[in-house]
C-alpha cells in the first residue's frame, strides 16, 4: 500500500474517533444530529408514508385515553365547584394546568436498536421548543429534548442508557431512579427504591415532579418484578414501560412557565456555592 | 466521472436510504440488525485506489451516522473494514493479472470464493460496529451474540442484493 494511503487512513480514523468522543448527548451543535435540516427533511418525507402504519392501534389507545380524560374532567369540575364554594377564586394557588403547557409534535424518526437511542420530532426553536423540555406521548413519558434546530428537535429517548428519570410509586412518596439497560425496548428498571417501600406487582410508576422537566404523576410503567440489587438498603424494580417505543407517532413537549425562574435560582445557588 | 462511478454512487444513495429508513428499524429478537449499505464498499472495483476506497467508506459511514445519531460508529467501522478489503479478497483468490482489476461479485468470483469474501467482510464490519457502540455498556457475550446474528442476517441480504445485480446485467 502506498505511503499516502496510510496517511488518508489515519486521517479518517482520527476524525471518526473525534466524532465518537465528542459526539455525546450534550453536544450543542445541531448539525451533526438527526435534527439538522437535511436529515430532518428526509425523515419528515418518509414519516408521511410510514405515519399511516400504526394508526389503528394509536386510534384505539387515544379513544381509551380520551374516555378516561373525560371522566377525569367531570370529576375535577365537580371538585372544583365544591372548592369554589369554600374559597374565593383569588386565593386558589396556580394549578398544574396553568403552570404546564403542551406543544404537540410528530415523531419523524425513531430508533430503539442502539444503546443510546434518540428520536427526532418536527417542532423546533421556532415553536418554542428548548433543550431540556420533557416529552410525553398519550401513554407516558418518552424522553427529554436534547438539541433544537429551527424546525426540528432531537430528543434523548427514555431508551438511552445515559438517561435517568426521577420517579415514584403512585400514591406513595417512595422515590426511585428510572433507567433503561439496553435490549428489550419495553422493559425499564427503577433503581434506588428504599428497602422499606411497599408495593404490589402491577402497581403504577409515575413521575415524581421533582424537576421542571415533567409534572408530577405522568405514567411511566407498571411493576413487573423485583430485581436483586447490590445495595442492601435499596432495591430495584423491573418495570413494563407505558409507552410503546416501537410505534411512537405523536408526542407532546412540556413547557413549564416556571422553568427559567427555577433554573436561574439553581444557577444562582451554584454561583454562590462556588 | 465515468459510468461505473455514477452507477455506484446511485446504488450507494439507494442503499443508505434503505439502511436508515428500513434496516435501522429492524431489530430481530432485540439483537440482529441488518447492514446493507456496506455492499457498495465491498463491490467497488480493485482498480480504485486505496485513497478513494477509504474516502467512499468513510463518507458512507458518516452519512449513516448522521441519520442514526451514532456519531463516529459507522464511519470508523467502514474505514477499518475498507482497509481490510484488499488483504481479505486476496486471501481467498490468487493475486495475478486476471484478478488484479477484478470487481468482487458473485458473477466474477463464483459462489464459493465470493461467499467467503462476503462473509469475512460482513463479520469484520458487524464485530467492529457492535464493539465500538456497546464497548462500555454490554459484556463480551452480548456483543458476540449481536454481532454474529447481525452478520448472518446481513450476509444473507447482501448475497441476495448481489444476485439481483447479476440478473439485472444479464
Amino acid at each position: 500500500m502506498r505511503y499516502s494511503a496510510w496517511f488518508v487512513f489515519a486521517f479518517y480514523v482520527i476524525i471518526s474517533l473525534l466524532l465518537l468522543v465528542t459526539g455525546n448527548n450534550y453536544q450543542r451543535s445541531v448539525y451533526l444530529t438527526s435534527a439538522n435540516i437535511v436529515t430532518g427533511s428526509v425523515y419528515k418525507g418518509a414519516s408521511q408514508v410510514s405515519g399511516y402504519f400504526n394508526l389503528r392501534s394509536i386510534n384505539r389507545d387515544l379513544q381509551a385515553n380520551n374516555a378516561l380524560l373525560q371522566n377525569e374532567v367531570l370529576n375535577l369540575k365537580n371538585q372544583l365547584a365544591q372548592y369554589r364554594v369554600l374559597a374565593s377564586d383569588s386565593l386558589l394557588p396556580i394549578t398544574y394546568s396553568d403552570r404546564f403547557g403542551y406543544v404537540a409534535a410528530a415523531v419523524i424518526n425513531n430508533n430503539t436498536s442502539h444503546p443510546k437511542n434518540f428520536f427526532t420530532i418536527d417542532k423546533g426553536s421556532k415553536d418554542g421548543i428548548k433543550s431540556g423540555m420533557g416529552v410525553v406521548d398519550h401513554n407516558g413519558i418518552t424522553g427529554i429534548v436534547n438539541v433544537t434546530g429551527p424546525h426540528m428537535s432531537r430528543v434523548i429517548s427514555l431508551l438511552n442508557e445515559t438517561q435517568h428519570f426521577s420517579v415514584k410509586l403512585k400514591g406513595t412518596e417512595f422515590i426511585g431512579s428510572l433507567c433503561w439497560k439496553g435490549g428489550d425496548p419495553t422493559i425499564g428498571y427503577v433503581e434506588e427504591i428504599p428497602r422499606h417501600a411497599e408495593y404490589n406487582l402491577g402497581d403504577t410508576i409515575v413521575t415524581s415532579g421533582y424537576s421542571t422537566t415533567f409534572p408530577e404523576g405522568i405514567p411511566v410503567g407498571k411493576v413487573l418484578a423485583r430485581v436483586k440489587s447490590g445495595d442492601d438498603s435499596f432495591f430495584t424494580l423491573k418495570v413494563k414501560l407505558a409507552s410503546d417505543f416501537r410505534s411512537l407517532s405523536t408526542v407532546r413537549v412540556i413547557k413549564d412557565i416556571y422553568k427559567t425562574e427555577i433554573d436561574s435560582l439553581a444557577e444562582f445557588d451554584e454561583l454562590k456555592l462556588d | 466521472m465515468d459510468r461505473g462511478t455514477i452507477y455506484n454512487l446511485i446504488l450507494l444513495i439507494c442503499l443508505i436510504a434503505v439502511q436508515i429508513l428500513i434496516c435501522n428499524h429492524i431489530h430481530i429478537f432485540n439483537v440482529a440488525v441488518p447492514f446493507v449499505f456496506i455492499y457498495v464498499i465491498l463491490r467497488l472495483p480493485m482498480t480504485l485506489s486505496t485513497n478513494w476506497l477509504l474516502t467512499w467508506a468513510f463518507l458512507s459511514g458518516f452519512i449513516v451516522d448522521l441519520f442514526s445519531d451514532t456519531p463516529g460508529v459507522n464511519s470508523l467501522s467502514c474505514t477499518l473494514m475498507a482497509i481490510a478489503k484488499r488483504p481479505v479478497l486476496y486471501a481467498y483468490i490468487p493475486r495475478d493479472d486476471r484478478t488484479k482489476d477484478i470487481q468482487p461479485s458473485l458473477a466474477n468470483l463464483g459462489f464459493a470464493d465470493y461467499a467467503k469474501y462476503l462473509l469475512t467482510m460482513t463479520v469484520i464490519y458487524c464485530f467492529l460496529v457492535f464493539t465500538i457502540e456497546y464497548f462500555s455498556f454490554a459484556d463480551v457475550k452480548e456483543i458476540v451474540i449481536m454481532a454474529s446474528s447481525s452478520s448472518v442476517l446481513s450476509f444473507g441480504l447482501l448475497l441476495g442484493i448481489d444476485s439481483l445485480m447479476v440478473t439485472k446485467r444479464d
